[in-house]
């Protein structure tokens, strides 16, 4: 199946049903202006940081363009560490989380035992409290198992993180199957591992594969846990962040690592996009 | 191909009995039918000869040898099922081929095989459509294609058409028909609509709570409920309670000869509406004296509900019978089934008076 292209008078039609809805509609015009403050307008304040050289008060735009701080960013031996060591962390914590979460969940979906429900409301139990809490008292638990500034201690911390997302967002996509449809595959002769792979698997990629992604973006952008429990020795991105803007030294640091913070979830958005486009799915499921 | 024999088949969901102790035999190329009410059972006996649902106790046995400690994929059956249960991931000739896959064979046969199966379905050419650019009356002929392709021994049907409009319905069920009749499969239909199965089975088995009331051939069936239930579930039918007395059977507002072998006591008496005829008003022997409650006039045939002493009767009429509703007439029962004490059924039939007014 071929994705849905743009058909070629898009962009015309586009703006003229846009400049009759300005006509009509004076309030959305107004609606969409301040949102557009609101959202990019700290982006864009962030991206002009990250590309200037001076800027000097009263001026709107930065008085001198140029990538001089970008050269300094990446030449601080601690964001040359961070960095690598934030995506490897990240992708190893989805990793982990999707070995011990996704058998979970599919035993959720698919098995009746004593207690189901009240186990599956306990994961959100990490997140309907205030996460700083959780965080101090596991870090004291922690300091006693001498997990306190090791890489363990963080891919531990950040595996409570991602609990409720990988269990939630699968189980439902599992229960989502219907079982007659694997049925009918074990009927034609499939081993139930087959079914399992070739059916079930699948139907349920495309929620897998968001919660993947989330979990990964929502990992790497992970502070607080990696603050309390990585500290002194361990040192995300995200963390390093918080201490060069609190350091105050320059804010184009602070703007540039910022700007290639984004930089990971855009790819991910692009990618999710792709997935979840993907021509058989949409196909396949009338979308 | 193969003969089916199911001994003692017993499924029991905790305190559910869904099937109860059943024993059926479907003979090599039959047609059987497996009719009864919502709930009775019928969905549970099918999962289990198809290797979905455990037996609880009995054995399943498929040209002679037992299935029974199978899974489903090791069974040599194959299964239409009432949901569509195409796979949406799969186009049309995937899903078809999917089960001969499975089974190694060559590209080449297992494409010309497709091709056949859709061929018999009437679809040929839609191999590259997804089930979701199917409509519904062509998904179940896919679904029915993905079945027939692996000549499985036993086809299972569970209700495949009853989602379907009754146009449709009707057309694919009697394609259904002449498929099976052609690859002369043994074929086992799951149905809750009585038309169906009268028209479709060589046999149809009725069932209640479990219970396998009846095996038969339709029009004994119909023509001779073996009990109470299937009188009153198969097709319409007039039931009135009485008191035999004297070799009488006493109705309110008339009087039946009790057949043989049928004591004193309490009968169900079983008419249906075809076997009542229309006298003119007046006293006649084994006769009500009715009114005419209402008349519907349904095509070919005209359906009546007569007020008798005895309550209100539904009764057919020809197209071309003279009766007006609020007319007074007389009903005259030309054949009845007595029932008693769960005995198989005792018939009577009586000829027609010469002043019948319909024939
Ligand atoms: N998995 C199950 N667990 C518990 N009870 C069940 C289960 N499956 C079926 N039953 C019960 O067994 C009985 C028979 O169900 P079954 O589905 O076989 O009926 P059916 O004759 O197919 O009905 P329908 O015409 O509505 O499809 C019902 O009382 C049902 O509630
Ligand atoms: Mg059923």
């Amino acid at each position: 199946m071929t994705t849905a292209a743009i058909p070629p008078n898009f962009w015309t039609s586009t703006r003229r049903s846009f400049a009759a809805t300005i006509r009509r509609d004076g309030f959305g015009l107004l609606a969409m202006i301040v949102l557009i403050l609101v959202i990019l307008g700290p982006l864009y304040s962030v991206v002009l940081w990250a590309f200037a050289e001076r800027w000097q008060y009263p001026s709107l735009i930065p008085t001198q363009f140029g990538l001089r701080y970008w050269g300094e960013t990446f030449s601080r031996a601690d964001i040359l560490r961070a960095l690598p060591f934030s995506i490897v962390l990240a992708l190893v914590v989805t990793l982990l989380s999707a070995v011990i979460c996704l058998p979970a969940a599919y035993a959720f979906a698919r098995m009746k035992f004593r207690g189901r429900q009240l186990l599956l409301l306990s994961f959100l139990a990490t997140n309907a409290f205030p996460r700083f809490g959780l965080y101090v008292s596991i870090a004291v638990i922690f300091f006693r198992l001498n997990l306190i500034g090791t890489v363990q201690g963080v891919i531990l911390i950040q595996l409570v993180n991602t609990l409720l997302l990988m269990i939630w967002i699968p189980t439902a996509a599992f229960q989502a199957v219907d079982r007659s449809l694997e049925e009918a595959a074990l009927d034609v002769g499939a081993s139930p591992l087959r079914v399992f792979i070739q059916i079930t698997l699948p139907m349920v990629m495309p929620a897998l594969s968001a919660a993947l992604l989330l979990t990964f973006v929502n990992t790497f952008y992970e502070a607080q846990g990696a603050l309390i429990v990585g500290l002194p020795r361990v040192v995300t991105m995200p963390v390093l962040m918080y201490s060069l803007i609190n350091s105050q030294l320059v804010v184009q640091y602070g703007a540039v690592v910022s700007f290639v913070l984004w930089m990971p979830s855009l790819l991910l958005l692009l990618v999710a996009n792709r997935l979840l486009r993907g021509g058989y799915l949409t196909a396949g499921f009338g979308v | 191909m193969a003969t089916l024999d199911l001994i003692g088949l017993t499924k029991r969901f905790g305190s559910v009995t869904a099937v109860d102790t059943v024993d059926l035999t479907v003979a090599d190329g039959e047609f059987m039918c497996i009719l009864g009410p919502s709930g009775c059972g019928k969905s549970t006996l099918l999962r289990m000869i198809a290797g979905f649902e455990m037996p609880t106790e009995g054995d399943i046995r498929i040209g002679g040898e037992s299935v029974t400690p199978l899974g489903a994929n090791k069974r040599p059956t194959a299964m239409v099922f009432q949901k569509y249960t195409l796979w949406p991931h799969m186009r049309v000739f995937d899903n078809i081929a999917f089960g001969l896959q499975l089974r190694r064979l060559p590209r080449a046969e297992i494409a010309r095989k497709v091709e056949e199966a859709l061929a018999l379905v009437s679809l040929s050419g839609y191999e590259g459509r997804f089930p979701s650019q199917l409509s519904g009356g062509q998904q179940q002929r896919v679904a029915l294609a993905r079945a027939l392709v692996l000549e499985p021994k036993i086809l299972l049907l569970d209700e495949p058409f009853s989602s379907l409009d009754a146009i449709l319905r009707v057309r694919l069920r009697e394609e259904l028909r002449r498929i099976q009749r052609r690859l002369k499969i043994t074929a086992i239909f799951v149905t809750h609509d009585q038309e169906e199965a009268l028209t479709l089975a060589d046999r149809i088995a009725v069932m209640n709570s479990g219970r396998v009331e009846q095996l038969a051939a339709p029009t004994q069936i119909y023509d001779n409920p073996a009990t109470l239930f299937v009188a009153d579930f198969i097709g319409a039918m007039n039931l009135l309670t009485a008191q035999v007395r004297g070799g009488q059977i006493a109705l309110d507002g008339v009087a039946l000869d009790a057949p043989d072998g049928v004591r004193d006591g309490a009968v169900t008496v079983a008419i249906r509406p075809e076997d009542l005829a229309l006298l003119p008003d007046g006293d006649h022997a084994g006769a009500w004296r009715a009114s005419v409650e209402q008349i519907s006039d349904l095509g070919h045939y005209r359906r009546a509900i007569l007020e008798t002493p005895s309550g209100m009767i539904k009764i057919y009429l020809p197209k071309t019978a003279a009766a007006e509703e609020g007319s007074a007439v007389s009903a005259f029962v030309r054949r009845y089934l007595v029932y008693q004490d769960g005995a198989p059924p005792r018939e009577v039939t009586r000829p027609l008076p010469a002043q019948a007014l319909t024939v």
